[in-house]
Order: C-alpha cells, then structure tokens, then sequence
C-alpha cells in the first residue's frame, strides 16, 4: 500500500490528499527529511525505517514561517492543496534559503492548484523566506 | 431541552425569520435566535450558519464579516456552522450557483438576519434600562447607553432580546460604520488550511465506513451486461463487489476496508459492458456537425433593427467562425461522498453545491420522511460548477443502502476526467457588414449543446421560437452589449449525447471568446483601436434592458477608460528579441458586473513559443464586498480560463474521453503563471456576482494580443500558434 493511503487510511492523518494518484498534482506531498516526496509513489515496504513529516507535523503550533506567510498573504482558495505546496515550499526553502522565481517555479511546478492561487503562493514564499532570515 | 417556536414573521425575502426560545434552567445553553442563521447565547458566543458550501469562494469569510459589522460584533467572535438541508432550514436555499454566493446573500443577511438582531438587542437593553432605544448604541458586542455609559453585553442581553418585537425593516448600519465590508479580510478558515485540519469530503469518511471505488462503463450509452467479481473479491480487503447504477456512468463498485484495496479489486474486476447507439461518438465529428449545423436558421436569441438592409448596402464583409472543445471540470479533490443508510434514516459526507439535492434525492430513494436525511455539507477541494449535480451523493446512498453498511464513494483522477459531466463544445460563427469604416450589421450565430444535466427543452419548449431568448441564452450571445444598431443572434441547439453541464462560467466563455475575438478582426479591418471601439459601441452609455437584464453601458465605459489609463494600454508592449503585443476583451456577467482585461505577451519569432506577461484586470463589481476575496477571484478566474486557453481539451473517441488526468488534461501551474494586476473600479451599486466572472475574458484577450504580436488570428481553444 502506498504511504498516502497508509497515512490516511491507517493512520488517520489527512493533510496528505489524494488528486491523481500518479505523481503528477503534488497533492500528496510529504518530506523526507527536508526534502518533498511523493506519498502516492512510495510502497509502505520503501518507508520502512525512514522518517517523514507530513503537515501534521510540520510545526508544533502551526506557524512554520511558511504556513504564517500563507496566512499573511491570504494564499488559499479552496485549500485542497495547500498543505502539499506548504510541505513544497518548506522543502524548497530548506535547500534554498533566498529562492529566486525560477527556483520557485523549478520546485513549484510539480503541483496543481485549480484555484490559480499560484502568483499569492509566490509572495508567501518569498515572505517566508525574508522571515525566516531575522 | 425543550425549544419552541415563539413567533413567525416574514421579512428579508429569502429569509426565513422565526423565534426559538428555549425552556432551560442551565444559562449555558440559553440563547436568543432571531432566524435560522444567528445564535446569540447567554455565554456571549455568536454563530452563524453558513447557507452557501464553501469552494474556495471565500463565502464563509465574506458572510462572517457582513454578519460582524452588521451586528456590530468582533469578526473572531464569530462561529461559524454549516448550514444542513431541512429542519432548520427549510425551504432556505442552499445551493450554490451562478457565482452569487456572497452577493446575493449579503443584502438578506444584513437586513433580516444581522441588523435585525442587533435592533432587538438594543431594544432589549433600552427596556432593561427604562430609557429611549434612541438612547442607546451597539458598541461591538455590547449595547451602550449614551447618557450613562451603561453597558450590556449581547450575552447578557440574548434572553431578553428574545422577547422584543422583530423590526419590520431593521435600520442598516452606515456604510461609513462598517469595519470589516469593503475593506481587505482574509480567510477565516486559513489556520485550519495551512495545518491540514480543514475538513474536505474525502476527510469526512466516518470511522468505521468503508471505501468503495467503482469500475465505470468506459463509453457514454453503455450498459452493464455481466461482470465477474471473483479476482476482486479475491484482493485482501475487500467486503462488496455491488453494481450500481444511479451515477452518470453505471458501474461495479468494489467495497473494501482501505481505499488501496478497493482501487486494487477495482482493477482485478472484470466487467463487460453493453454499447449504446451513442457509444460510438466522435468528438472531432462531433464538431464537424456543428459547423455543419452553422447553416440552419436556429432560433432567435436577439434582434435589433434589421440586419437585412445594411448587409445588403455594405461596403465590405467580414466573417469568420470560432470553436470551443468539451472540457472536464478537474477539480482536485476527486467527487466522493460518504452515506450511512439505515432504517427509517440516512446520514450523508458531501462536498457538494446541492445539498438540498442530495437530501431530497435521498429521501425519494430511500423513501424516508422529511428531516430523517442529515446532509453534512464539507468543504469542497474545488467545484466550479462540477458539484451542483449529486451523482456522487446518490451513488453512496444506492450503495450503503445496498450492502447495509457505512461507506465512502471515492472517484479516482481518471473517473472524474472521464465519468462525470462536460462543458460542452460549441461554434460561433460571426460576420460583419462594414460601410464606410464603420459597423453597419453584426450577425453571431452560435452553435452548441444544451446543458443535458439540467433537462434537455422538450419538443413542446422547443416549437416556441422564443424558447432560448426567453431564458436569455446564450449568455455572452444573447447580452451582446454593443449598441450595433442592426444586430442579429441566433442559437442552433445541436444534439450532443455526451452528458453537459455547468463549468465556471457556463455559456459566457465560447461565446465571449468568439465575440470579443471577432470585435478585434473587425477593428484592425476599419482601423480603429480596440478598446476605443468599444466605448463607441456602448454610447451613449444609455442602459440596455434585455428580459431580467439591465446592462448599464455607462459602467462598461468607465471601467474601459479606467483600465486604459491604469495599464497604460495606449503605451505599446515589447520584450527584447521577441515579437510582443497586447490586447483587450471584456464582459458584462448577469449585467451586474462589468470587467475589463488586458493581455501582455510575446512569441519567439524563432521557435513559436509563448509567454503570457502579464493580464491587467480592471472591473466594477457594484460594492466590493471584500477586495482580498475579489482579488483572489480574479487570480483564479483568469488561472482557470488559461488553463483552457492554451490547454485544456477534452477529445471522445469511440464514446470514450481520452483524457484521464493532469498529465493529459493540462492545467497552469506555478511556471506559466502571469502577472495579474487587478483594479476595482469604486462603486456603491449592489455587489455583482463574481467567481465565474473573470473566466471569459481570458481567451480573447490572449487571442487578440497574439494577433497583435503576431498578425496570426487564432479562433479555436485551445490556442495552437502555427
């Protein structure tokens, strides 16, 4: 069983969402250490013995400067997919600290969000980012 | 405890007032509730009850602050709660449609609900106090006494605010009072977002449910004929294998503990379907029909003088036909639904636009008396029009009752492209007849599908002329809000057997893509600027009366100049090494929202490529209730109507849609996003609808300014650049 499924199913952690189920929406995003994986690709068997963090998990108190920039810039919409682009993002920012736009795109990209929430999720990031530098 | 009704009255049009006041020794649970939607409790909690669903629209926020200023309470002190089909809300519409989620509401809400409340409160207080009401003021959550600086909580007031008598027409407050309308508030809900906590239909699956995915008849018009349940049932796991039949498409669902399992004996199912007269259906001559059917004469949607003489006496002519491919809807939370079906009640999960739907389907199905059926409305991942029809909801409710158990409907990705409804294609042939430089006749003929989800017009409707012109259809065709003298629309309704419904923004987008396209042939043929042109089409800027609609041109106007000063739309666009251009559209949604965009983009003249710059979108939508919200709007409309601008498409070949999912059925992501400026034009008018609103205008805006880059005329979505 695919660690989504596991995770939401087994577990009852449903941050983690289904979209596709393939790989493609970025829904299901969860890190490995610090970097965003696929849950809907990774068999339980792979998992074993690795430790993820899911948006559960993200911050104790929810406020990863990622998650209060989102909030400060009123990024979502729907929501459906927030919490794999949050993950996205975090994971973005741990590898690259100051991201430009093309490194946001580069690590954005892999997910959907219907609602065109794209351009605010921009700004959040770059918040972030200047956040979590003071 | 024991609640009953004190007193009925009527007020607030779509508001049903009426009193409860409960018996109850224990001051926790006393509280004043002066209609459906407001609870004031003794404790000092304030709830109201959401009558919209929550899609990314932002409806839960805008209503909270109408609600706050209107009562005059701090917007966290809000609760919110959804609003459930029957009982308390009976006969209380709580569909979601036609992008009037907060517009429509914000008005009744105010009055009836909000205002009418606070109006007893102080009422209340002024008795308690033996002074003149006029004395005394709401002052965020408490009502003060001017002369004494006396002060009671609504908390303290609830009980006795219950006994007052229900104003008529409650005062309204002033607009220079409000805290919150008008003026940028974000998500309520965003905390719960951003940690994952917020609560979609696919959360919402009771504990002990099971899952059930379903193996669906891949064709329209087919049948299950046998299937063979054996290697599923085989898959560990799984309970059920079920034939279900209420859906869109029939099929065999698989019922397991896990949603692996059911996915998994879903494709170790073995089904053989029957195939239909339709099941052969071609989308690409699907579309050769309509061009075809572009000759017939179709029905009159509009006449406007008569195009007859000027065609006749023209100079010149131009003409040129528009086409628009079916498209899937792709929400990202796939349809789901979870229903527990028991004897003499049924309990439903639906992210759904239609619970009442849901509910009163459910009650005709199972045969169960009025408020035996709970609807929990969740949040919706996404909806766009996909989630006003209850399919998903019926097929949990057939299925629990079924297998006598608790159970969860999941779609997946490749159902939802494939098994649900479509918008459906259209051809817009439009033609000009220019004498001296100006437009002397315009003809559009457009040429679609009814919407089959809704009920397709019977052959009775259909030998009324007036049939179309009488709901005001086609949208964008019908409201045609240029002031052509001469001017002609028909509608040729072309039998389509792929099921139609409702996409954010219905009918607008082909029609406004073709017509806004065509305005912009017709002005670089005469020599004119487009946006220019189109302020000459709307003078005198009189107001436009078509059936329920009153378009106002003048508002059309100022928003056109606005947007030509603001995005510096006579200043030309360019982009070193590329050739670059920009153009313009606009639309009028339900003549109470007026909307203005401009495209930027370029082309490499080497490799074709295309990148749009940025889209400036300017509009007056009457009293903008809550300018973040409306942003975001813009942001996602013009995201959407991108998406099918230069993606989005969906193909049938041998009656099967042969697009299954993201990979196939692109959508903008973070890469291609443009700019999007956004500019309110100020306006004290009634708040427009709005979330489908900035979905038309894209297309042609994109079109036009590839024209102008370019000097290629693109006319069929998705743009393709040779």
């Amino acid at each position: 069983m695919p660690l989504l499924w596991v995770l939401r199913d087994v577990l009852g952690l449903k941050g983690a969402k289904y979209g596709c189920g393939i790989g493609i929406c970025g829904a299901r995003t969860i890190l490995e250490g610090h970097t965003a994986v696929r849950s809907c690709q990774i068999p339980l068997a792979e998992a074993s013995q690795k430790a993820y963090t899911t948006i559960e998990g993200l911050s104790p108190a929810g406020d990863h400067p990622c998650q209060r920039a989102w909030i400060e810039e009123d990024v979502a919409q729907c929501g459906y997919c927030q919490p794999g682009m949050i993950l996205t993002a975090a994971a973005l920012l741990a590898h690259s600290p100051n991201p430009t736009d093309a490194e946001i795109d580069k690590a954005m990209s892999g997910s959907v969000c219907r609602c065109g929430t794209y351009n605010r999720m921009r700004r959040a990031i770059h918040r972030a980012a200047e956040g979590s530098r003071r | 405890m024991k609640v009953t009704r004190r007193s009925a009255v009527g007020g607030g049009a779509s508001l049903a007032l009426a009193f409860f006041l409960p018996r109850c020794e224990d001051a926790a649970f006393l509280f004043f509730e002066p209609n459906a939607y407001i609870r004031i409790a003794a404790g000092g909690s304030i709830t109201l009850w959401i009558a919209r669903s929550e899609m990314g629209q932002g409806v839960r926020t805008n209503l909270a602050a109408t609600l706050a200023d209107e009562l005059d309470v701090d917007l966290s002190k809000v609760t919110l709660r959804q609003a459930m089909p029957g009982a308390r809300f009976k006969g209380i519409r709580l569909r979601t449609s036609g992008s009037g989620s907060s517009s429509a509401t914000f008005l009744p809400l105010r009055r009836a609900a909000a205002a009418a409340a606070r109006e007893m409160l102080v009422g209340a207080a002024a008795r308690r106090w033996n002074v003149p009401a006029e004395s005394c003021r709401s002052e965020s959550g408490a009502v003060v006494h001017r002369g004494s600086g006396r002060r009671l909580s609504y908390g303290e007031l609830a009980e006795a605010a219950a006994s007052e008598p229900v104003p008529k027409n409650a005062r309204l407050k002033d607009p220079s009072q409000w805290r919150y309308i008008g003026k940028p508030v974000r998500r309520v809900d965003a905390r719960a977002i951003v940690t994952g906590k917020a609560v979609y239909g696919i959360d919402a699956r009771p504990a002990h449910a099971l899952v059930a995915v379903i193996k669906r008849c891949p064709h329209i018009d087919g049948k299950l004929r046998s299937f063979d349940a054996a290697h599923a049932a085989a898959v560990p796991g799984v309970k059920h294998v079920v034939p279900i039949s209420c859906g869109i498409f029939p099929g065999v669902a698989v019922v397991a503990d896990t949603t692996w399992s059911a996915m998994k004996g879903c494709d170790a199912l073995t089904v053989e379907w029957e195939r239909g007269a339709q099941s052969s259906f071609d989308s690409g001559r699907h579309m050769q029909a309509l061009a075809a059917a572009a000759a017939q004469e179709g029905f009159p949607i509009r006449r406007d003088g008569n195009v007859q003489p000027a065609s006749d006496s023209a100079t010149a002519r131009l003409e040129a036909v528009y086409q628009y491919p079916l498209q899937a809807h792709a929400p990202l939370e796939p349809m789901n639904c979870a229903a527990d079906v028991k004897p003499g009640s049924c309990e439903i999960w639906a992210p759904t636009q239609a619970p009442e739907t849901a509910y009163q389907n459910a009650m005709k199905r199972l045969g169960l008396q009025e408020d035996s059926v709970e609807v929990h409305t969740t949040l919706s991942g996404g909806a766009f029009g996909r989630r006003l029809f209850v399919d998903y909801a019926d097929e949990a409710v057939e299925l629990s009752k079924a297998i006598g158990k608790t159970v969860q409907v999941i779609w997946r990705r490749e159902d939802d492209m494939r098994s649900g409804f479509f918008h459906p294609a259209s051809i817009e042939k439009l033609s000009a007849a220019l004498t001296g430089g100006k437009i002397a006749a315009w003809q559009h003929k457009s040429v679609g599908s009814d919407l089959s989800m809704f009920g397709l017009a019977s052959d009775e409707e259909k030998k009324d002329p007036e049939h179309y012109a009488k709901n005001e259809e086609p949208w964008g065709a019908f409201d045609t809000p240029y002031n052509f003298k001469d001017l002609k629309v028909d509608y040729v309704p072309v039998d389509c057997p792929v099921p139609t419904g409702s996409w954010r923004a219905v009918q607008y987008p082909s029609r406004v893509f073709a017509r806004e396209s065509f305005l912009d042939e017709v002005a670089h043929a005469i020599g004119q600027d487009p946006l220019q042109l189109r302020i000459d089409l709307l003078r005198p800027g009189d107001i436009l009366v078509l059936g329920s609609q009153k378009i106002e041109r003048t508002r059309m106007i100022r928003v056109l100049e606005t947007a030509r000063e603001r995005f510096a739309w006579e200043q030309a666009f360019s982009v070193p090494h590329r050739l670059a251009g920009k153009g313009i559209a606009l639309n009028i949604y339900s003549a109470d929202s007026y909307m203005v965009q401009i495209a930027e983009v370029s082309v490499s003249a080497d490799s074709g490529d295309l990148k749009i710059h940025r889209i400036a979108c300017a509009f007056d939508c009457g009293l903008p209730i809550n300018p973040t919200g409306l942003q975001g709007q813009v942001e996602s409309g013009i995201t959407w109507g991108l998406s099918a601008t230069l993606h989005g498409k969906i193909d049938f070949r041998n009656g099967t849609a042969q697009q299954s999912g993201y990979h196939d059925f692109r959508v903008i992501r973070m890469n291609e996003m443009p700019l999007i400026e956004t500019y309110i034009v100020p306006s004290d008018a009634a708040p427009g609808g709005f979330g489908e609103h900035p979905v038309a205008p894209v297309a042609p805006a994109v079109a036009n300014a590839i024209f102008a880059a370019t000097g290629q005329r693109l006319r069929e979505l998705p743009l393709s650049l040779a």
